[in-house]
């Protein structure tokens, strides 16, 4: 029940939330596309928080996207030991990082009066939700090892068979509760994005590296 | 040579009483919201002073504007690279106490105080928290007319000796209106990731778009002269418009239609957009003239045939030839860039104040020369400090310009009075009667009309339909967004 639950019903909500929820928001309400930042009003803080936050959590949110569209490059990759002692001791390192990084960010939000009312019931649950994701993965990443050769042979191709419309649960289900826990929680953020602030993280802006620096709009032309 | 057309505003310094009724017209139509109770798009300085936001002229703390490095520009903070890695976390971006914490006056105390000895006051609160502030810190006119100078003016960065703020005999002030400058090579616009920040082709306008903006912040910092905000409640910039809904249908921006002293001239420039790179790299001491040189001569055929093959209108072409700023900027060459060694050819010009007039009796009257009027070796405001805000330095340009003006008021005294004119002075300082004449009219009697020559867009023969679904500003929840 809780399998299902989690591997079968979260996914497919959070996906069909993702994909019908965002371009609405797009095209309806494209004043409250920004990431909202606080930097204005409060930045001692948010410079220890922001900071780690996003640079331990890119990378270890590249890795999982990386195994997932390209196991078959990992899978060899990752079977040197000594390799895979050197890419697990960087993404515990950084999601360590990340952790301390996140927890700063909601207690700066906890203190700062002058964050009052920029702070909306949103924010606390995606900060809240950020800090379970990455408390429950630094867990795994240490007490359940060698996660990243053995995500590729569970979770991986669990994850394919949901986006391919066949799902098959047996690859995850006898896996312990923790890595449900993380895995309930990642598609719990996926399906709250299009709600909320996050959906900054799905405008990457790379435009701007090739164009000219001065940018001009004709109505005429 | 590629002609375009930008809509320029000029300043008065000398006619500028600092009453701030520019900025209040403006906070009432554009910023009077949530989350822009701090901006003024449109704010009065005193100078010598630090400004607002504080000390917004240092560019080594708030790194703003371009450098030259080698023969390119470059943004004076990062380049591209880095500004995606600085993009979390914005290094140079000015903190709310750089402008003020906004604040409010709870009137409700008042209304309910009991009958008592001693009434209560109204008490002050932050717009932004909340809560009670014991003690304001800030306002965006915090230091006017030199209040706690030695704190505030002391700190003003283009003042070289600051005893001169020190004693009564040699003080001095005077007023900087100051609103966006939609420049030519605005560095705001380079800085956005997400390019929201556009310079509009026909009038040159430079504006956020509310819907692509995502709220990355390189624009606040990367602009020298502070003049985009950050809406701490929509996570957006905002920036002054131009009051361009009022511009495009030939009516003159709220600011300079409330102007009390009549000291701002709305017109039309045209400028060679492939020189304006150029110009933006020359040396310090060039700079004022290369600014002059982008600026093209409306009466050139030339000009006006490259102008019509770019979409210019006749009306456009004619209200360039009337243009009021033309005849200021170019043509008399009095008005001047403010800071163009920032190297954003900005296109708000100032012609720079007069000292005050001086005493017969004293010290002081030994500096008269020419009847009341006093030499320009001797003014009261150093030149040196005119150099520093208007010319980037050179001084013989403010020698040039203020030369004019004193040439223009002997003449135009001696003609009132009856009195024999120097003629020498007028030509010495480059003028003739005629031009001396115009002047004289723009500075002092010249109407509405002549002082705005604002030519409407006819933007309903563009696309209608779509000019009807952009919407202004703040209404949220719109169906479709503007841009292309």
């Amino acid at each position: 029940m809780l399998n299902s639950l989690i591997f079968i019903a979260l996914p497919y909500a959070a996906l069909a939330l993702l994909l019908l929820v965002t371009p609405y928001r797009f095209l309806s309400n494209r004043l409250t596309w920004t990431a909202y930042s606080t930097q204005f009003l409060e930045r001692k803080v948010l410079y220890w928080g922001i900071n780690p936050w996003h640079y331990g959590i890119l990378p270890i949110l590249l890795a999982h996207i990386l195994g997932f569209a390209f196991p078959g490059i990992f899978k060899p990759f990752l079977g040197n030991p000594e390799t895979l002692l050197g890419v697990e001791s960087v993404l515990l390192g950084l999601g360590i990082f990340a952790v301390l990084g996140v927890l700063l960010l909601l207690l700066r939000r906890v203190n700062s009066g002058m964050l009052k009312r920029v702070t909306f019931s949103s924010d606390w649950l995606i900060l809240y939700l950020l800090l379970f994701q990455a408390g429950t993965g630094i867990y795994i990443g240490y007490f359940m090892r060698w996660g990243s050769q053995w995500y590729l042979h569970t979770a991986v191709p669990y994850l394919w068979s949901i986006v391919s419309f066949q799902p098959q649960i047996d690859y995850v289900a006898d896996l312990p509760l923790v890595f449900k826990l993380h895995a309930a929680c990642a598609f719990l953020i996926v399906a709250v994005l299009p709600f909320t602030k996050l959906v900054h993280m799905l405008y990457l802006p790379f435009d701007f590296l090739k164009d000219p620096p001065l940018l001009y709009r004709w109505r005429s032309k | 040579m590629d002609v375009r057309a930008q809509i320029v505003m000029v300043f008065n310094l000398d006619k500028c009483i600092g009453c701030h009724t520019c900025s209040i017209s403006c906070k009432n139509i554009w910023t009077d919201r949530k989350g822009a109770e701090y901006m003024w798009w449109n704010n009065v300085e005193t100078k010598p002073g630090v400004g607002y936001p504080r000390q917004w002229e240092d560019q080594e703390r708030f790194k703003g504007g371009w450098v030259v490095d080698g023969k390119k520009l470059k943004l004076k903070a990062m380049g591209k690279g880095p500004t995606l890695a600085n993009m979390f976390f914005q290094p140079n971006m000015p903190k709310i106490e750089d402008y003020y914490e906004p604040f409010d006056f709870d009137y409700g105390n008042l209304a309910g105080a009991k009958e008592a000895k001693d009434q209560p006051v109204a008490e002050a609160f932050s717009q932004i928290s909340g809560k009670k502030i014991e003690e304001i810190q800030g306002g965006p006119n915090w230091d006017d007319d030199l209040s706690g100078s030695q704190i505030y003016a002391a700190k003003d960065l283009n003042l070289k000796d600051k005893k001169v703020i020190e004693s009564y005999d040699s003080m001095f002030m005077q007023y900087l209106p100051r609103i966006c400058n939609h420049c030519l090579n605005p560095a705001c616009v380079a800085s956005c990731p997400s390019r929201a920040l556009y310079k509009r082709g026909e009038d040159g306008i430079v504006l956020v778009d509310q819907e692509v903006c995502k709220g990355w912040r390189f624009c606040t910092s990367a602009c020298p002269y502070k003049k985009v905000y950050f809406n701490w409640n929509t996570g957006k910039a905002e920036k002054c418009i131009f009051c361009y809904p009022r511009v495009e249908t030939g009516q003159c921006n709220a600011c300079a239609h409330s102007c009390v002293g009549r000291i701002r001239y709305v017109g039309v420039l045209l400028y060679d957009a492939d020189a304006v790179e150029g110009a933006a790299l020359k040396g310090d001491t060039e700079l004022v003239e290369a600014h002059r040189d982008v600026i093209l001569d409306p009466r050139d055929p030339e000009v006006c045939r490259l102008a019509k093959e770019n979409g210019i209108s006749d009306n456009w072409l004619e209200a360039a030839v009337a243009s009021p700023v033309y005849a200021l900027v170019k043509e008399f060459r009095i008005a001047l860039p403010l800071h163009p060694e920032f190297r954003t050819v900005p296109m708000a010009y100032y012609i720079p104040s007069l000292s005050p007039v001086l005493s017969t009796w004293g010290d002081t009257h030994k500096l008269l020369e020419h009847g009341m009027i006093p030499a320009l070796e001797t003014l009261r405001v150093p030149i040196g400090y005119l150099a520093s805000l208007l010319s980037a330095g050179n001084e013989e340009v403010i020698e040039e310009t203020l030369k004019k003006l004193i040439a223009i008021r002997v003449q135009m005294r001696a003609e009132n009075l009856g009195l024999p004119a120097d003629p020498a002075l007028l030509a010495d300082a480059g003028l003739d009667e005629a031009a001396a004449k115009r002047l004289y009219r723009l500075f002092t009697v010249a109407g509405y009309n002549e002082r705005n020559v604002i030519p409407p867009q006819q933007r309903e023969e563009q696309d209608p339909q779509r000019r009807k679904q952009e919407a202004g500003f703040g209404i949220l929840k719109k169906t479709r967004g503007g841009g292309k």
